[in-house]
């Protein structure tokens, strides 16, 4: 038989849950290993600054969060593989996972794996994907200094993006299908762009397709309120519409999900599986705040060591009767 | 084998990070772009990819053909620089 890569910890994602969790299994050397497919960091790294983590007085860059959380993690011995997981199947003692760089198996699995971008799915936003379609203000807002664009949503998201996308944009139009969902905190950090008439936020506006040329995307049409046509004419597209789940790898699992796909746990954030964990944003009941998803990633780490011993005793406890 | 690796970039793209992260970690050396110091090259790195995001990173081989990768894919980008 093939030799077998096993660990005790094996965490999917690399993002603050998981960083968290990690700083403190390997921190009581409990052997992990984590498993990121994209972003060590995960959306915090894709996020400019995060203003609301506490300990940093003036904000703290994204990257520069992600990459101290990878070193203290690093720092007490995690180990990061950069693969994707596709999925998990519990045995009788162990938990097995399938992933891009071969199967591995752990004594306990935390899943992490937070959420991605929903979509539109309107036409022209796969045709014109990452020629005027996007969903990450960080990576590609720089191709849009002195441009016109339209952001579509009406959270958190859409309203934190705008603002950064305002250090490149000339105008920005905010298509918003209903009404504002973005806290009071950004709609006040917000105004100063609109008083400035450099962003516009149409209420009402449901987008219908993204229209372009050989050159890439020129206008977004929809209907508005009353259900008239309406154009706005743009030179690209950011789309933050909301987020989903990372949950498809656990559909043969056995893991229960809720209706929109987010992991059910107990209150050890146990799932229903026995030796697997969830904590932050993938977790049913979560608040989608790195502060929250450390705090789960840390509490995630302190049951996952219980459950550990409380293996390790039986196992013993089996040995003395087999051997008394 | 590669002669030259060029990645292009910006301040604040995380998946940037990633592939230079990855490239420093095989001992492999690479000259950035990166598009916020030098906007003027942004043209350039559309031209190449035909996308416009970063990273976009370029590996030109010893007999100067060239892979070019959009975005952090480490399958495509592992087997180009190794
Ligand atoms: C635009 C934006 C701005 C935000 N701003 C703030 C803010 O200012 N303050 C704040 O507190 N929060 C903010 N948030 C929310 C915050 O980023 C998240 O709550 C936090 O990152 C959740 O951490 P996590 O570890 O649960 O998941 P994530 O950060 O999403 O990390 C999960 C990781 O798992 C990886 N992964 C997924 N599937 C797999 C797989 N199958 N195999 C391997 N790896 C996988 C992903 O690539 C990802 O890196 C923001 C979010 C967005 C989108």
């Amino acid at each position: 038989m093939s030799e077998q890569i096993k660990h005790e910890v094996i965490m999917i994602g690399a993002g603050p849950a998981a960083l968290t969790a990690a700083i403190y299994t390997t921190r009581e050397d409990i052997d992990t290993l984590l498993i990121e497919k994209g972003v060590v960091g995960g959306l915090a790294a894709v996020t400019d600054v995060i203003d609301n983590y506490p300990g940093f007085a003036k904000g703290v860059k994204g990257l520069d969060l992600a990459d101290d959380l990878r070193q203290q993690a690093e720092r007490f011995g995690t180990e990061i593989e950069l693969a994707e997981v596709s999925e998990l199947i519990k045995e009788d003692k162990l938990i097995r996972l399938k992933t891009t760089a071969g199967e591995m198996v752990a004594d306990a699995v935390l899943i992490a794996t937070g959420c991605d971008y929903k979509r539109t799915g309107i036409p022209g936003e796969e045709k014109y994907y990452a020629r005027g379609v996007h969903f990450c203000a960080t990576c590609d807002g720089a191709f849009y200094r002195d441009k016109r664009l339209v952001v579509i949503g009406g959270g958190n998201s859409a309203f934190q993006e705008s603002i950064f996308l305002t250090r490149y944009a000339n105008h920005i139009d905010i298509l918003v299908r209903s009404q504002i969902k973005a806290s009071d905190v950004l709609q006040k950090e917000m105004q100063p762009f609109i008083d400035q008439g450099k962003v516009s936020v149409h209420l009402g506006v449901t987008p219908l397709e993204i229209v372009g040329d050989e050159n890439g995307v020129t206008a977004v049409n929809g209907t508005d309120a009353n259900g008239n046509k309406v154009e706005f004419k743009t030179d690209g597209v950011f789309e933050f519409i909301g987020l989903k789940p990372n949950t498809s790898f656990l559909r043969e699992s056995g893991v229960r999900l809720n209706e929109q796909g987010f992991v059910i746990t107990d209150e050890n954030l146990e799932t229903s599986i026995e030796g697997v964990f969830a904590a932050g944003d993938v977790r049913s009941g979560a608040t989608m705040q790195i502060a929250s998803a450390s705090g789960e990633g840390a509490t995630a780490a302190l049951k996952i060591r219980e459950y550990l011993e409380g293996r390790l005793h039986n196992s013993e406890l089996r040995q003395l009767e087999v051997n008394p | 084998m590669v002669k030259k690796i060029t990645i292009f970039t910006s301040d604040t793209c995380g998946y940037c990070h990633m592939v230079k992260t990855y490239l420093k970690a095989k001992g492999m050396g690479y000259e950035e772009v990166n598009l916020d110091r030098v906007p003027e090259r942004r043209a350039e790195a559309h031209r190449l990819s035909g996308a416009l995001t970063v990273p976009v990173t370029v590996v030109t081989k010893t007999d100067d053909s060239q892979e070019i990768i959009v975005g952090y894919n480490l399958a495509k980008l592992a087997p180009a620089v190794n």
